[in-house]
C-alpha cells in the first residue's frame, strides 16, 4: 500500500515537471508559428516558483481552503493515472469513471475557492468553466462508453493493453468518428481555443483566476498542468494505444499536445453559448452515430 | 421490540399525544415527534437486523402484515429521514400557521407510510397509501399556499387511481389480493395493462415526467422541513411501487435484441431518461433553492426509473443504493436550505449572499450533501450512479446513456448555483448582523447527515451486503463483494482506497500551502474592479440569472408539459360544456330532441 502510494505519488510528481516542461515548449513553438522568438523552455517553472515564494491576499477560509482541495483531488487524481504497463500505481483500479469524477472535486474546490473572494467576475468565469463542461463532457463520454463496451473493462490500463492485442487497432483508427468527436472534447476540456471562453483574458479578466496571486495562484498553476497531464494521458491511453515503455508514451504525448496547440492557435474564440450549441451539433451526432456502428451494427474497423 | 401493528398503534397514538399537548407546551408537543420518529428508527433497525420482526396482528381487523427485505430496508431509510427532519420541528412551530397540526401530521403519515411498506395485502396497501396522500395533503399549505396542495392531490389520486385499477385487474387475474401470490400469478391479456398501471402509480408518486408538475409546487412552497420528508421520505414510496412493477411482475413483450431488454422496460428507461434530462435543464434556472432541489429530486428519481428497468443485479443494486444515497444528501441539503431559511426568511438565491461567514457548519454540511448529489467521490452518489453507469453501458443504451450522463454532469451546474449565490459571494449587508449559526439539534441533525454521506461513500460494502440480500430476495444473482471491492460488469471499484488517495492529495496540498508564506487578509469588497468605484455588495455580487446564457437555449421550450396539461383541462372542460348544454338543460329545443330521440330509439325497437 506504501508503495502504490508512493508509485502514485511520483506518477503525480512527475506528470506535472513532465507537463510543465512541455508547456515551456510548446509556448516555444507557437512563437515560432507567430514568428516569435518565445520564452525559454523552462520560463513556467520560473513562473510558478516565483509565484510559491510571493506574499498573497486572502479573502477568508473558503478561499484558501478551496485551493486546497482543488490541489489535492487532482494529486489524488493523478495518482490513479497508468503511464506504461508497468508504471500503474493502483493495478485494476485506475478506473475511467474515478478520473472522470475525482477530477470534478479538483474542479468543485477552484471553482468554491474562486467564488468565495466575492468577484462577480471569478463567479461568471466559474459559470462559463461549468457551461462549457456540460457541452464537451456528454459526446465524450459516449464515446468513451462505446470504448469500454469495445474493450469489456472501463480500467484504462486495461482498454490500453486492449488496443495492442494483435487483431485490435488503437481506437483512434478503429473508431474514426470516435476520434474526432473526442479531439474536439479534449480541447475543451484544456481550455484550449475555440473553447477558452471561461478564462477569456480580454473579455473577464481571466475569469476564475482574477483574484489570485502568490502562493494561491501558484498552487492553482500547479493544479492547471497535474489537470492537462490526466486528461492528456487519458487520451494516449485511450484512443493511441497507451504506451510499452516511458519514451514511446513521451513521444504520444508531445505529438497529441503540440497537435491541440497548433489547432487552437489557429483559431478564434467562440461565445459561451455557441460552444454549447457547437458540442450538442456535430460532436454528440457523430458519437452517437458511432456508438450506434460500432454497438449495433458490430462495424468497427 | 414491539410488532409492527403495536408500533403504528404506538406511533398513531403518540400521534394524538402530541396534538393534545401542543395546548399545554408546544416545544413538548414537537419532543413527542423527535421522540416518536426515532423510537420507530430504532425499532425498525433493531427488528431488520438485529431480531426479527414481529408480524402478528391482534387489534387491528382486516389487517395482515409480513416483512421482507425490500420493506424493511424502505422502512429504515423512510424512518431514519423522519427522524432527522423531526429535530428541526421544535425550531419551525413559528414559521407556520398550524404547528400543533404539522406535529400530529408528521406522526400520522410516519405510521401510514410504515403500513403501505409492511403489509401483505393489496387492498391494505390502498388504503394505508391514501391515508399517507390524505395526511401529508394537509401538511403542504401551512406556510399559506394552497394551490400546491391542489395540484399534489391531483396528482397523488391519479396515482391511487392507477394503483386501484392495477389492484383490481390483478385480483381478475390471479382470484387473491395478497401481494405475493397476485404477483407471481399475472399472465394472458391484462399483463400490460396491470404493468402500465403501476408503473403510472410508482411515477406519479416519484414525480417522473410527465407526471412531474406536482413535485416542485410542493417541494417548493411547503414549509422547509417538510420539503425535507417529501423528497427524501414520501417521494422514496414511488419507487417502492416501481419496484413492483419493474422487479417484481415478470417481463413480458417483444425482446429488442440490441440492448436485451423487453420493450415495455425499454420505454420506461426512456420515460427514466427523460426525467433525468427535463428536471436537470430545469433545476438550472430555478431562482428559490428548494425549487432548485425539487427539480433535482426529480431528476434522481429518473435515476432510480432507468436503474429498475434494466432488469440486472448491477443495475439494482445501484438503484436501491440511489434511493439510499439521494435521500441523505437530498435531505442533508433541503435542511441546510430550510436552517438558512429560518435566519433569513427566504430561499430565493437572488436576495441571499455571503451565508459562510456566518453559517459555516451549515455551509459543509450543504457541500458534502451537493458533492454526494453530484455524484462525486468519495461520497454515496458516487457508488450508486457507478453501479447504474456499469449497467448502463454493458447493455448498450446509448440514448438512454446520453440522459445519465447528461444528468451527471448537469448536477454539477445546478447544485453550484446555491452553494454561488447563497453561501459564497459578497456577504449582503441586511444579513450581516441578523444571522447566527443554526441551534444545536438542527446542526446535530445536519451532522449526522454529513457522516452518514461521507460513510456510504468510503464504506459502501457493509450496506450493499444488504441490498444484496433484497436482490437475492427479488430472485436476482447477488452482486460479487469482496470486504472492500466492488465487481461491476466492467471494473473493480475500491471506494475506500479513492478516499485514501484523496485524503493523501489533500494532506500534500495542504503541506504545500502551509510551508508557504502567510497571506495577508482582505475583506471581500477589497477586489479587482477594473478600476471602477463599487461600494454596494449587490452590485459585486452575481446570483441573478447564473446561467442565463445557457438557460437561453432552451428558454422558449420549457412550458410544454405544463401546456399540455393546460390544454387537456381546457377539452375536458370543453367536453363537460358540450354534456351539460346536452343533458342539464332547461332549454324547450333540447328537450325536444330528446324526445324525438327517444322515440326514434323506441320506434327501433327491435334493433336495440
Amino acid at each position: 500500500m506504501i508503495l502504490s502510494l508512493v508509485i502514485g505519488f511520483g506518477v503525480a510528481l512527475g506528470g506535472f515537471a513532465f507537463q510543465t516542461a512541455l508547456g515551456g515548449v510548446n509556448r516555444k513553438i507557437v512563437a515560432r508559428l507567430q514568428k516569435r522568438v518565445g520564452p525559454r523552455w523552462y520560463q513556467e517553472f520560473l513562473d510558478i516558483f516565483k509565484l510559491l515564494s510571493k506574499r498573497s491576499v486572502s479573502h477568508g477560509w473558503i478561499f484558501d481552503f478551496g485551493v486546497i482541495m482543488a490541489l489535492g483531488g487532482i494529486i489524488g487524481t493523478a495518482m490513479f493515472m497508468p503511464v506504461t504497463e508497468n508504471i500503474v500505481a493502483f493495478p485494476n483500479f485506475d478506473n475511467f469513471f474515478i478520473f472522470v469524477y475525482l477530477l470534478a472535486v479538483g474542479m468543485l474546490g477552484m471553482a468554491m475557492s474562486a467564488s468565495g473572494s466575492g468577484n462577480p467576475l471569478a463567479s461568471v468565469g466559474v459559470m462559463r468553466a461549468l457551461t462549457t463542461m456540460v457541452a464537451y463532457e456528454i459526446p465524450f463520454m459516449i464515446v468513451v462508453l462505446t470504448i469500454i463496451k469495445l474493450a469489456g473493462t472501463s480500467s484504462v490500463s486495461g482498454i490500453a493493453s486492449f488496443q495492442q492485442l494483435a487483431e485490435n487497432n488503437w481506437f483512434m483508427i478503429a473508431l474514426p468518428f470516435g476520434f474526432v468527436v473526442a479531439v474536439l472534447s479534449l480541447m475543451g476540456m484544456l481550455g484550449k481555443k475555440p473553447f477558452e471562453t471561461y478564462i477569456a483574458p480580454a473579455e473577464i479578466a481571466s475569469g476564475p483566476m482574477v483574484e489570485y496571486g502568490g502562493k494561491q495562484l501558484g498552487m492553482l498553476f500547479i493544479m492547471h498542468e497535474i489537470t492537462v497531464f490526466i486528461e492528456v494521458s487519458l487520451f494516449v491511453h485511450l484512443f493511441l494505444g497507451g504506451a510499452e515503455n516511458i519514451g514511446m508514451f513521451v513521444l504520444k504525448y508531445f505529438l497529441v499536445y503540440a497537435s491541440l496547440n497548433l489547432i487552437s492557435n489557429v483559431n478564434g474564440r467562440f461565445k459561451i453559448d455557441q460552444v454549447v450549441v457547437f458540442f450538442y451539433k456535430w460532436p454528440l451526432a457523430l458519437a452517437i452515430g458511432q456508438a450506434i456502428i460500432a454497438i449495433y451494427l458490430g462495424w468497427v474497423i | 421490540m414491539a410488532s409492527i401493528e403495536l408500533l403504528i398503534l404506538l406511533t398513531l397514538a403518540l400521534a394524538l399525544v402530541s396534538y393534545l399537548l401542543y395546548m399545554w407546551s408546544p416545544r413538548l408537543s414537537s419532543s413527542v415527534t423527535i421522540l416518536g420518529s426515532f423510537l420507530v428508527f430504532g425499532s425498525i433497525v433493531y427488528q431488520g437486523y438485529i431480531g426479527s420482526f414481529d408480524v402478528g396482528v391482534n387489534y387491528l381487523p382486516y389487517v395482515s402484515f409480513q416483512a421482507s427485505a425490500l420493506s424493511t430496508f424502505f422502512a429504515v431509510i423512510i424512518s431514519f429521514t423522519y427522524a432527522m427532519v423531526s429535530l428541526f420541528n421544535p425550531y419551525f412551530l413559528k414559521k407556520e400557521t398550524n404547528g400543533r397540526l404539522h406535529n400530529f401530521l408528521f406522526l400520522m403519515t410516519l405510521a401510514f407510510v410504515l403500513g403501505v411498506l409492511f403489509t401483505n395485502h393489496f387492498m391494505t396497501m390502498f388504503f394505508f397509501f391514501e391515508a399517507v396522500v390524505w395526511t401529508s395533503l394537509f401538511m403542504i399549505p401551512l406556510k399559506g399556499s394552497k394551490q400546491a396542495a391542489v395540484m399534489y392531490y391531483g396528482f397523488s389520486a391519479f396515482g391511487s387511481f392507477a394503483l386501484l385499477a392495477a389492484i383490481f385487474l390483478l385480483r381478475a387475474n390471479s382470484g387473491s389480493f395478497l401481494i405475493d401470490e397476485s404477483l407471481a400469478l399475472v399472465g394472458g391479456s391484462n399483463q400490460l395493462a396491470i404493468f402500465a398501471l403501476l408503473v403510472i402509480a410508482g411515477m406519479a408518486k416519484l414525480g417522473a415526467f410527465p407526471f412531474h408538475l406536482w413535485l416542485p409546487e410542493v417541494l417548493g412552497k411547503a414549509p422547509e422541513h417538510t420539503s425535507a420528508l417529501f423528497s427524501g421520505g414520501l417521494e422514496k414510496l414511488g419507487a417502492f411501487i416501481t419496484v413492483f412493477a419493474l422487479v417484481r411482475l415478470a417481463p413480458f413483450g417483444p425482446n429488442f435484441s440490441a440492448v436485451d431488454l423487453a420493450w415495455t422496460k425499454y420505454v420506461v428507461a426512456i420515460m427514466g431518461a427523460l426525467t433525468i434530462v427535463f428536471g436537470t435543464l430545469m433545476a438550472i434556472r430555478q431562482d428559490d433553492a428548494k425549487k432548485l432541489l425539487a427539480y433535482s429530486s426529480m431528476s434522481n428519481g429518473g435515476y432510480m426509473l432507468v436503474a429498475f428497468s434494466l432488469m440486472n443485479n448491477i443495475s439494482l443494486m445501484g438503484g436501491l443504493y440511489h434511493v439510499l444515497a439521494h435521500a441523505l444528501a437530498s435531505v442533508a441539503a433541503f435542511l441546510a436550505i430550510a436552517a438558512v431559511a429560518r435566519q433569513t426568511n427566504t430561499t430565493k438565491m437572488s436576495e441571499l449572499g455571503g451565508m459562510i461567514h456566518k453559517m459555516p457548519v451549515t455551509y459543509m454540511v450543504y457541500l458534502i450533501a451537493i458533492i454526494s448529489m453530484a455524484g462525486i467521490p468519495p461520497m454515496g452518489g458516487f457508488i450508486s450512479k457507478w453501479l447504474i453507469f456499469q449497467a448502463v453501458i454493458n447493455k448498450g443504451l446509448i440514448f438512454v446513456a446520453v440522459a445519465v450522463f447528461f444528468g451527471s454532469v448537469g448536477s454539477f451546474l445546478y447544485v453550484f448555483r446555491p452553494l454561488a449565490a447563497l453561501f459564497l459571494g459578497q456577504e449582503l449587508p441586511q444579513f450581516k448582523k441578523t444571522v447566527k449559526e443554526a441551534p444545536i439539534f438542527m446542526l446535530v441533525a445536519m451532522v449526522i447527515l454529513s457522516i452518514l454521506n461521507l460513510l456510504t461513500g468510503i464504506t459502501p460494502t457493509p450496506i450493499l451486503r444488504v441490498i444484496n440480500t433484497v436482490i437475492v430476495e427479488l430472485g436476482l444473482e447477488s452482486v460479487v463483494l469482496t470486504r472492500y471491492t466492488i465487481e461491476g460488469y466492467n471494473g473493480l471499484l475500491h471506494p475506500g482506497l479513492i478516499a485514501l488517495v484523496f485524503v493523501f492529495g489533500v494532506f500534500v496540498a495542504f503541506l504545500i500551502f502551509i510551508s508557504l508564506k502567510k497571506s495577508k487578509k482582505v475583506g471581500l469588497m477589497d477586489t479587482y474592479t477594473a478600476g471602477n468605484f463599487i461600494y454596494t455588495e449587490e452590485l459585486m455580487h452575481y446570483s441573478v440569472d447564473f446561467y442565463a446564457p445557457l438557460e437561453r437555449l432552451y428558454e422558449k421550450y420549457i412550458h410544454i408539459a405544463k401546456n399540455v396539461y393546460a390544454s387537456i383541462d381546457h377539452k375536458i372542460k370543453e367536453f363537460a360544456r358540450l354534456v351539460k348544454y346536452f343533458v342539464f338543460s332547461y332549454k324547450p329545443e333540447i328537450t325536444a330532441f330528446w324526445l324525438v330521440l327517444i322515440l326514434i330509439i323506441f320506434l327501433w325497437g327491435d334493433v336495440l
